[in-house]
């Protein structure tokens, strides 16, 4: 058999694989929405810790960081800080999320922040910021699939043809059994591309250079300049390491994907443990990237796009076999986190718009099909925007990653008790100032004075926020006693109780 | 009965090991940072572990970071 027909087939095998685990959660469905959405609230931790990992790393972990060690050198080893500190987040912010989703049955981000703020006007822009902005994900994601399946089959497969197949292989999973199956394909596609990114690393390294060492001993000989800050091209500057870090922790733990799966978690104990242990993970996949990445450019100089480095070193040296589940992983990575982002935002879509503005007070099992139709238009447009090249979509995916960020000041005063707490009014200009500065630090003037755009919007959101709050009035005393009363009771109250998941008095069945 | 407010922030920890906790990532995470990681860090030489000292630093302070996560968790806080 030829390599194509080989990576084609297990690609195949793998998809094959996905469809079957949707077939099965589809058996185990109810009509239930929360189990359609939320997991039924019971996911444990071996399945939460698969489904986070590989929704966090993508196409982008897969072959764009390789890439970015090709290009810019070491300083992508930044990403270590932000798999860190992305876990520190789950532990400390994750489990109030949770805390406050168990407590008042919330079901989307939007819910959370609308029902503290008292607001619709804030639970309506967090819907549409979390929709847009991840929407470009899908996009993102689609793009990588349509391009490992074009370099899998040596181009017999179009572009356009592979981002549909594989598009709407995701959709037919996550129709069929909703959240479980996109759970149980991720704990798939997490031990998949784990192994087969340290296996091709491992392989090519010992291929090329005789071992990992031997690789750092030739970069260091032949490329010295990838291995010192800010890198050949003057990147990694202290503004943009600073920046990459903030805007790529806070900004995935704020993505509405992850927001909802804090919600899924069986109890706090998971979510701590989460905290603590995922980012050996998340780190540790840098690790072989790095590898591909710097081995690369001394291997294989000059390449038109830095992104496809690991596919054009594993046909030019690695078996056939061994190419074709590794192409697989790298389809596993961009698979998990579209599955991700459609079925947050079908759940945002549904919950927050459709259930609260189109048609209230329906049966439980209308807003599953309502939740299955728009992820077939989800399906629609992330193919057109896939295929299709439009102007705008740049700056769109330039503010894309940095849009979840805008979410931050808000969720802080839910979740962080104070003194003094933001108002509607001072979360709303706060977002809206913060996108405004995103795309002004982004697009407009990229990076002013070497500082990460991203930051920059957090500064003026989080002052705007804090500015307009001082001159408008609160939430009401009963709200702000009932949620921080709960995270002070979850925290500080009686831990025992709360990381087993047992309801507190005051709590959602008493309201 | 409704819980009343907290009128304690929460940004700050409590407990003695919750204090310690924190105060041992945020030193720790500070060498992950500039202007640690653009000086101090800043060089090939001299090898650890058979790799350069900037990415061999990095990643003892990355296991020391997972290490305080582990051990926060671990003490249930």
């Amino acid at each position: 058999m030829e390599t194509w027909e080989i990576a084609t087939t297990l690609i195949a095998a793998y998809l094959g694989v996905t469809l079957l685990l949707g077939v099965l959660a589809n058996r185990r469905l109810t009509l239930a929405v929360e189990d359609f959405m939320l997991y039924g609230r019971k996911a444990g931790f071996i399945v939460l810790y698969l489904t986070i990992v590989a929704t966090v790393h993508s196409a982008f972990a897969f072959l764009g960081s390789a890439g970015f060690f090709y290009t810019h050198g070491i300083g992508f080893w930044a990403a270590g800080a932000w798999t860190v500190l992305a876990g520190a987040i789950t532990y400390v912010l994750g489990t109030r999320i949770w805390a406050l989703g168990k407590a008042f049955g919330y079901v989307t981000p939007a819910d959370l922040l609308a029902d503290f703020y008292e607001s619709e006007l804030v639970r309506v822009t967090v819907a549409v910021v979390s929709v847009v902005f991840t929407i470009l994900y899908i996009q993102v994601q689609a793009q990588g699939l349509g391009y490992i399946i074009s370099v899998a089959t040596g181009g017999r497969v179009s572009f356009e043809l592979g981002t549909l197949l594989l598009l709407i292989v995701a959709a037919f999973y996550l129709i069929a059994g909703g959240l479980r199956a996109v759970y149980w394909t991720d704990v798939l596609q997490g031990i998949w591309m784990y192994v087969a990114v340290w296996i091709g690393a491992l392989v090519l390294s010992y291929e090329l250079f005789g071992g990992p060492l031997q690789l750092w001993r030739e970069v260091a000989a032949q490329r010295p300049d990838l291995l010192t800050l800010p890198g050949p091209n003057g990147f990694f500057t202290p503004g943009m390491w600073i920046g990459m870090i903030v805007t790529l922790s806070f900004g995935i733990v704020l993505q509405p994907h992850m927001l909802i799966r804090y919600y899924t978690a069986v109890d706090a104990k998971t979510l701590k443990a989460l905290g603590a242990t995922t980012p050996i993970y998340l780190m540790t996949l840098y690790i072989p990237t790095a590898l591909v990445g710097l081995g690369g450019a001394v291997a294989m100089p000059n390449i038109d796009i830095p992104d496809r480095i690991f596919p054009e070193l594993l046909f030019a040296h690695v078996s056939p076999w061994l190419t074709g589940a590794i192409l697989a992983g790298a389809a596993a990575a961009a698979m998990s986190t579209l599955d991700s982002v459609l079925h947050s935002n079908m759940t945002i879509l549904t919950q927050d718009i459709y259930r609260r503005y189109v048609r209230r007070g329906a049966s439980q099992a209308h807003y599953l099909k309502a939740g299955r139709l728009f992820v077939v238009l989800l399906l629609a447009v992330g193919y057109v925007l896939t295929v299709s090249t439009f102007d705008f979509l740049v700056a769109l995916v330039t503010l894309s990653g940095a849009g979840a960020l805008q979410l931050l000041p808000g969720l802080a005063g839910v979740c962080f008790p104070g003194r003094r707490t933001l108002t509607r009014a001072g979360v709303v200009a706060g977002i809206a100032a913060g996108l405004g500065t995103l795309y002004l630090t982004l697009v407009v003037i990229p990076h002013p004075m070497g500082m990460h755009g991203a930051i920059w919007s957090l500064l003026v959101n989080g002052g705007t926020a804090l500015l307009v709050s001082a001159v408008t009035a609160a939430p009401s005393t009963g709200t702000i006693e009932r949620v921080h009363g709960e995270l002070e009771a979850f925290v500080y109250g009686s831990p025992k109780l709360r990381e087993d998941g047992a309801l507190p008095s005051g709590g959602a069945s008493e309201r | 009965m409704p819980i009343r407010t907290p009128r304690r922030s929460h940004l700050i920890p409590r407990t003695r090991d919750g204090r310690i906790a924190a105060a041992a990532f945020l030193a720790v995470f500070l060498l992950a940072l500039p202007p640690v990681t653009h000086t101090v860090f800043n060089r090939t030489e001299p090898w650890l572990f058979g790799v350069p000292f900037l990415y061999a630093m990095l990643l003892v302070v990355y296991a020391a970071l997972i290490g305080i996560l582990i051990w926060v968790w671990r003490r249930r806080l």
